[in-house]
């Protein structure tokens, strides 16, 4: 999906550098290592993406429309983090990982909320 | 009468197409991000429902046309509802190809679930993802997700709330899960605002999201537009309006 | 799929019937799901006939066909405390999967 490509070149993103320090909570998922192209074979999926991915492109499509976030300046971000906490991890994760680190170091969230709305989520999703 | 109220994890023993039948915190990280975004007003969820379905589409659907020549040919729209698959025929689908007898997966055996305006229909499979090919392409990521084949039968106004769609307590929600030969297509109500349009012109407001039942159609929408655009809640220049002129 | 000369188990129910969905054994394979098992709900439609999932997924085209119906439920009967009286949900059986409710 290419797109990031209609966004206007413009407005030369200020290259803030990133806070590329660790975030405990991000860390642990990350240390799971739960990554899609370890996970998909092991149920004998043969998806290359993780489902997930296509929301994870149109939250960070609506977060640049919306102007929270421009898209160059996320993506300026995800390659530091990118080369740097997360280097290790697949891309789609990498990508995720990059995302709520870039929000909770703006602070569009907070490490508390996205523990709690994390507990949450996971509750609701093994409701029976 | 009422039997344990478990919920179907049953399916994990018949051959369904195989999901990563497990929630990870990547999954729960990524449902998480978008919720809280969406609460604080950064996005809606309507808006980030049309950039995934706009992510998603190959091009207008076959049900489309389907859709909007029910809505402008009340004979027509007879026959849709007696046997979709002959009415198909006249809009140049051919549920039989290519095998002859419909592929296994797609049978031959269509529905057509037309809502009226206290009545609001939603698809799915439990037990795996069947889901009209012919006429929609293949099913969406969130379609196939044990999150939505579970939910949405247990608490589908819920799951319809997730996608930006709130219904009226007074709307009968019928859900119509799919479990056996018979695939479905939901034709919605023709919105109001669009008494003179052309038939060409209704088929590019019927999206892919509307015809399986998390969305309506709205006169201001279409399927084929370059990319979901909306006001920006913080405006920058230059942004919004570039989108905009790139139709 | 054939359509040869399989005979058909006579249809015992039409639309408008009161049914509810038997709780036989899953014997390896079944596509009627355990959320409506025991279950009363409405004849909403005769789709069509065919073999059951439980003798196709063996191959045993030979076995005697069923008319499948689509039931109607109230959401409410499926779901303890399901708050929207008017809601409804609908899914597909065949015969022998249903069994007739008196009054």
């Amino acid at each position: 999906m290419s797109g990031d490509s209609a966004q206007p070149p413009a407005a030369p993103a200020r290259a803030r550098p990133a806070d590329t320090a660790p975030i405990p909570l991000l860390e642990g998922i990350r240390n799971e290592d739960k990554t899609w192209e370890k996970l998909a074979p092991r149920y004998g999926v043969t998806n290359p993406d993780p489902p997930w991915k296509v929301s994870l492109y149109a939250t960070c499509e609506c977060l640049a429309a919306g102007a929270a976030l421009p898209a160059l300046e996320r993506r300026h971000a995800e390659d530091q983090l990118g080369e740097s906490v997360y280097s290790g991890t697949p891309a789609p994760e990498q990508q995720l990982l990059a995302l709520a680190h870039i929000m909770l170091s703006r602070g569009l969230l907070s490490e508390d909320d996205l523990t709690r709305r994390m507990h949450a989520v996971r509750s609701r999703l093994e409701a029976s | 009468m009422q039997h344990s109220h478990e919920h179907d994890h049953g399916d994990h023993q018949h051959p369904a197409a195989p999901m990563v039948d497990e929630i990870t915190d990547f999954e729960v990280l990524e449902i998480a991000v978008r919720e809280l975004a969406i609460e604080k007003g950064l996005f809606t969820a309507e808006e980030h429902r049309r950039f995934t379905e706009w992510a998603e589409q190959i091009g207008p659907a076959a049900g489309s046309r389907l859709v909007a020549k029910a809505w402008t040919d009340p004979a027509f729209k007879a026959r849709l509802l007696d046997d979709a698959v002959a009415a198909c025929r006249e809009i140049g689908v051919d549920w039989t190809e290519p095998t002859g007898s419909g592929t296994p997966s797609d049978y031959m055996n269509l529905r057509v679930l037309e809502d009226t305006p206290t009545l609001h229909h939603v698809v799915v499979c439990t037990l795996c993802s069947c889901y009209p090919r012919p006429l929609l392409g293949h099913s969406p990521y969130w379609y196939r997700s044990p999150n939505y084949r579970r939910r949405i039968v247990r608490w589908p106004r819920a799951v319809l709330t997730e996608f930006g769609l709130n219904l009226p307590s007074e709307v009968e929600v019928r859900v119509e899960d799919s479990n056996q030969k018979c695939r479905f297509m939901v034709l919605p109500v023709r919105p109001a605002g669009t008494e003179n349009w052309t038939e060409e012109e209704l088929a590019e407001i019927v999206t892919r999201d509307c015809m399986i039942g998390v969305a309506l159609p709205g006169p201001s929408r279409k399927s084929d537009d370059i990319r979901p655009v909306h006001k920006a809640s913080r405006p920058v220049p230059g942004d919004h309006q570039r989108a905009e002129a790139g139709k | 799929m054939e359509s040869n000369d399989a005979k058909t188990v006579p249809a015992r129910f039409n639309v408008g019937d009161r049914v509810r969905v038997r709780d036989l054994p899953n014997l390896f394979y079944t596509r009627t799901q355990m959320y409506v098992r025991g279950v009363s709900g409405t004849i909403a439609a005769r789709t069509y006939e065919d073999l059951i999932p439980e003798d196709e997924a063996w191959n045993r085209d030979e076995a005697p066909r069923e008319q499948y119906y689509i039931v109607r439920f109230r959401q409410k009967d499926l779901w303890e405390d399901y708050p929207f009286d008017n809601d409804t949900l609908q899914t597909e059986f065949p015969d022998r999967w249903l069994e007739p409710v008196s009054g």
